[in-house]
């Protein structure tokens, strides 16, 4: 290669990193610490499936100090991952949102209590919850059960179940439930309750913007959506290589965690994307789901009236 | 590999004395082994005991210095907490009383008096009373606000629900910037209680942990043994590998290999228990030695290699099992050479059999004065060619009687054979007489006899059989022949030529022997054929079977009066065959005889025939039919028939 072949090209990288530049930084917040729930965002950042979509996107995790959800209500992010449930409350409370993608199509919550316990027989029993949230099912579940449950929020109710301060404790399928197990519980059927299999089989995870950010930037959620999509999907083909790069993130913002952890995490995330009816990772929103946990919160008081499909999908 | 193996057979096959020696060599190392692994367990039980002690006690004395400073934290801790419900009426003065206990014990990193939320109205939400000890100085501040809500904080909640003292998982403090430092720090937290005795907050005392670690992983009873840490969720705190403390507890690694032993362990150790367990880490046998660290929860364990822990013992064995191992082998060798030294005069002795055995029987046997048991053998094998010597020449002598015998009975076969006509034709100038007789003795001699003569235009002729075979039977036929040819020459009828000769051998007969016969005379003019049979065979008349009127005894087997003889008018012109049994009862090697029938067949279209050529079909039937096995009765056939002119 000559001089003048290399100016060349030299000029037109500056040209092409000045248009890139030029780009709206797109910020993207999970609504928890980097782990492999979100290993598809991941996936799509390292691969280069956003830069290839045309957009500039950074991915901003949550701090002590700063929630996902109060990120995007002061327009800090354009999009966060919510549960079902939790966008729901939000939509409810008059903040619009859209969905403009569905990862999950199962519930992965599940109550957990000493083994040989059924969580169901233990009316009154103090159960751990998470003071952040996510626990709007097992509320759900307690009134119409009258189990009465003491809800005990914590951080975390991991510690607090090892050491049996508490009774029982919910956990995320993926995430608590393996560390419980991680610190050497043992669990049998009876003693682990799935909302996933009973009436109370709740989508989880989206992604969603503020609707008032969507209407103006259709083409950019577009984009945003499909590009992770692709990052879901390389991940589910290429779990190992997809895991390397979670724990890049994971070491990156100093997480307690492990790569075995992480491992099982994924395999579960996975699990939980594929539709039980049809076994494929389908990517929506489930009518019937958003009814469901609709009526489910409305019965609960969470809602003071329902919310639909129409409200969240994006338009 | 298998030559070889073939080979090593062959020669202890050959060898007696490396098969000897290489069975003392197994029955001693078996006694080796025997004695040996007795010893080697005891040894090692002694060892693995040994090991137990000095493990458990250097356990005990580390968990012993860690839970008295443990109890100086309660006991600040304790000293302290009595004075708030005191003073909630100034709530201030909790800066006061958790700066104090800072104070008082500088070891403590920090101390926090928390309350919950909204406790006291005019402090709002949080009321937190958090004093630092930092760069050597105390800082005080109120901890709580809506980024940190410390009532949902673990050392908090934990008091609050367990309803009494307790300590905290050991966390890994950091600063607000997100910035991690290796300092380990653990809580002791106590709830508070107002006058009514109701909850209304967590007092927490701060400790770093960092002396703990150092304490812990100095304890090294041996070279390559380290120490753990766990807190009650299984997590490291204490590890040689960093990157496992805070990151992973005692499980994670059963959560994709699944290791029984290894969860047991920390079950064990998360229960509390005390004790030694034995388990591979990372791929090494290795002794546990787990004990709780006070009423933390907490558990210390040691793991020691075993090869560590028996490293002396192993020493040990390896040399004794070389030093037997070479014991061993010159037990063998020596054992092997003393045998080979006293098998040399047994393999003189094979030697000298061997030449005895190739007919030399003057080889003189070595005699060196030994009663041993190859002395004994020796003095047997000379005894044995003294013997055989002996045997061989009566053998010598047995064998030229025996051939000498033989040449006789050759002789004796000879003279029977003369006894009866054997020229062929019987009667050459005789052109009305076809005549052929054969006899075969199934031995050298037979007890079969046929004789026939001409006298006075008459044809006399017979066939007997003695009871019997050989030497006797042979001479009583020589008698039988000699008196039909005396007493027929006489004249007489058949009939009469029968009791003549039955009275004659039934006297003196002590050997019971007998004679069948069947005796035929043939008027030659007139064809007239008279005949007797005398227990003997029917004859044949033209391929056929003659039905016989009578049938006498046999002669010589005890007297008779009269035997009845039998005639036909004209037998010129028509064939009669007179056998012995050796024709129709010969057997072949499945003892099946000829028979009747086949004889019968064998005669379809003998008519034809001349009696030469009758005779010998009939032998050639015979032969055919025994189909090598040997004659099983002597064979006599004699064939005759009268011509005619017009046949002429």
């Amino acid at each position: 290669m000559n001089h003048a072949s290399k100016l060349i090209l030299s000029i037109a990288g500056l040209v092409a990193g000045f248009c890139a530049g030029a780009q709206e930084r797109f910020i993207f917040t999970p609504q928890w610490t980097p782990q492999a729930q979100f290993t598809g965002y991941y996936v799509a950042q390292e691969m280069g499936f956003y830069h290839d979509a045309g957009l500039d996107v950074d991915i901003v995790h949550p701090t002590a100090s700063q929630s996902a959800l109060s990120r995007i209500f002061k327009n800090e992010s354009q999009a966060t991952t919510l549960q079902l449930c939790q966008a729901l409350e939000v939509v409810g409370s008059d903040v619009p949102l859209v969905n403009i993608l569905q990862t999950s199509m199962n519930n992965s919550m599940v109550i957990v209590s000493r083994r040989g316990v059924d969580p169901l027989t233990q009316k009154g029993a103090r159960v751990g919850c998470w003071a952040a949230g996510f626990g709007q099912l097992a509320f759900c579940l307690s009134d119409r059960e009258h189990l009465d449950y003491d809800w005990i929020p914590a951080s975390t109710p991991v510690n607090l179940f090892v050491k049996g301060a508490i009774d029982a404790a919910l956990a995320m399928s993926y995430n608590e439930f393996y560390q419980l197990v991680q610190s050497g519980m043992e669990f049998d059927d009876t003693s682990v309750y799935r909302f996933c299999d009973h009436e109370y089989n709740v989508q989880e995870d989206g992604v969603y913007m503020r609707y008032d950010y969507y209407i103006n930037h259709k083409e950019e959620a577009q984009k945003f959506a499909e590009a992770s999509r692709r990052g879901w999907e390389w991940a589910a083909e290429h779990p190992e290589e997809a895991l390397d790069i979670v724990m890049k993130y994971v070491r990156m913002h100093h997480i307690i965690t492990n790569r075995s952890m992480q491992k099982l995490m994924l395999a579960e995330v996975l699990r939980l994307q594929l539709n039980r009816e049809t076994g494929e990772r389908e990517f929506r929103l489930r009518p019937d789901m958003v009814k469901l946990a609709s009526d489910l919160m409305v019965e609960n008081g969470m809602l003071l009236a329902p919310v639909s499909y129409e409200e969240l999908i994006a338009r | 590999m298998k030559p070889l193996l073939d080979k090593i057979t062959y020669f202890l096959r050959k060898s007696l004395s490396a098969r000897l020696g290489l069975w003392i060599a197994l029955f001693a190392a078996l006694i080796f082994v025997a004695a040996l692994g007795f010893m080697f367990a005891e040894s090692r039980q002694a060892v693995r005991s040994e090991a137990i002690s000095h493990a458990t006690q250097t356990l005990e004395s580390t968990v012993l210095r860690v839970t008295n400073i443990l109890d100086e934290v309660m006991v600040a801790t304790d000293n302290t907490d009595w004075l708030i419900p005191r003073h909630l009426d100034a709530p201030d003065s909790m800066f006061v009383y958790s700066r104090r206990i800072l104070a008082n014990n500088p070891d403590l990193n920090g101390c926090s008096i928390s309350f919950e939320p909204y406790y006291f109205r005019d402090k709002g939400r949080w009321f937190s009373a958090y004093s630092l000890n930092e760069n050597g100085g105390i800082q005080t501040t109120q901890e709580g606000n809506d980024e940190y809500e410390y009532f949902y904080m673990d050392w908090y909640q934990q008091a609050k629900l367990l309803d009494g003292p307790c300590w905290t998982e050991p966390y890994n403090d950091f600063n607000p910037k997100g910035i991690f430092s290796s300092d380990v720090i653990a809580s002791y937290c106590k709830p508070i209680r107002d006058k009514e005795d109701n909850y209304i907050g967590t007092i927490s005392v701060d400790l770093s942990l960092s002396w703990l670690s150092e304490t812990i992983s100095a304890v090294k009873p041996y070279p390559n043994s380290y120490s753990i840490m766990i807190g009650e969720g299984g997590t490291y705190f204490v590890h040689p590998d960093t990157t496992k403390l805070f990151y992973q507890t005692i499980f994670t690694e059963t959560l994709e290999h699944p290791d029984p032993d290894r969860t047991a362990l920390g079950h064990a150790m998360q229960r509390g228990e005390e004790g030694m367990k034995q388990l591979v880490v990372n791929g090494e046998s290795c002794y546990v030695f787990y004990k709780p660290l006070s009423t933390t929860g907490w558990s210390v364990a040691i793991v020691c290699p075993e090869r560590d822990i028996f490293a002396g013992f192993n020493r040990l064995r390896s040399s004794v099992l070389a030093i037997v191992l070479v014991g061993l082998l010159l037990m063998l060798l020596v054992f092997r050479r003393i045998v080979s030294r006293e098998l040399v005069p047994l393999q003189q002795l094979a030697g000298q059999a061997k030449t005895i055995a190739s007919g030399d029987f003057e080889t003189q046997l070595p005699d060196d004065g030994r009663i041993d048991e190859i002395g004994q053998l020796s003095h047997s094998f000379s005894e044995m060619q003294s013997s055989l010597v002996n045997y061989v020449e009566e053998l010598k002598t047995t064998t030229a009687m025996k051939a000498s015998f033989e040449n006789e009975l050759k002789v004796a076969s000879d003279i029977q054979m003369g006894m009866v006509p054997r020229i062929f034709p019987a009667f050459p100038k005789r052109k009305d007489i076809d005549l052929y007789a054969s006899m075969t003795p199934a031995k050298e001699v037979g007890g079969d006899l046929y004789d026939f003569f001409v006298q006075q235009e008459k044809l006399y002729f017979c066939v007997g059989d003695v009871s019997g075979k050989g030497i006797p039977a042979s001479l009583f036929m020589a008698v039988t022949r000699n008196m039909f040819r005396i007493i027929a020459q006489q004249g007489h009828t058949p009939a009469e030529v029968a009791k003549q000769i039955n009275d004659f051998i039934t006297q003196d007969n002590e050997q019971n022997m007998f004679v069948t016969m069947f005796i035929g005379c043939i008027d030659l003019q007139t064809g007239h054929m008279d005949f007797c049979n005398c227990g003997h065979n029917p004859p044949l008349l033209d391929g056929q079977f003659y039905p016989l009127k009578y049938t006498n005894q046999p002669l010589g087997l005890w007297e008779c009066d009269q035997f009845s003889g039998e005639s036909i008018d004209d037998v010129r012109g028509r064939q009669i065959l007179v056998y012995t049994d050796g024709l129709n009862e010969a057997e072949n090697r499945q003892m099946e005889i000829l028979g009747n029938d086949r004889l019968l067949e064998l005669m379809v279209g003998a008519e034809t025939l001349n009696a030469e050529d009758v005779i010998h079909k009939l032998q050639k039937a015979v032969e055919k039919h025994r189909d090598g096995a040997s004659p099983n009765d002597d064979l006599t056939l004699l064939c005759v028939r009268v011509i005619t002119p017009s046949e002429n």
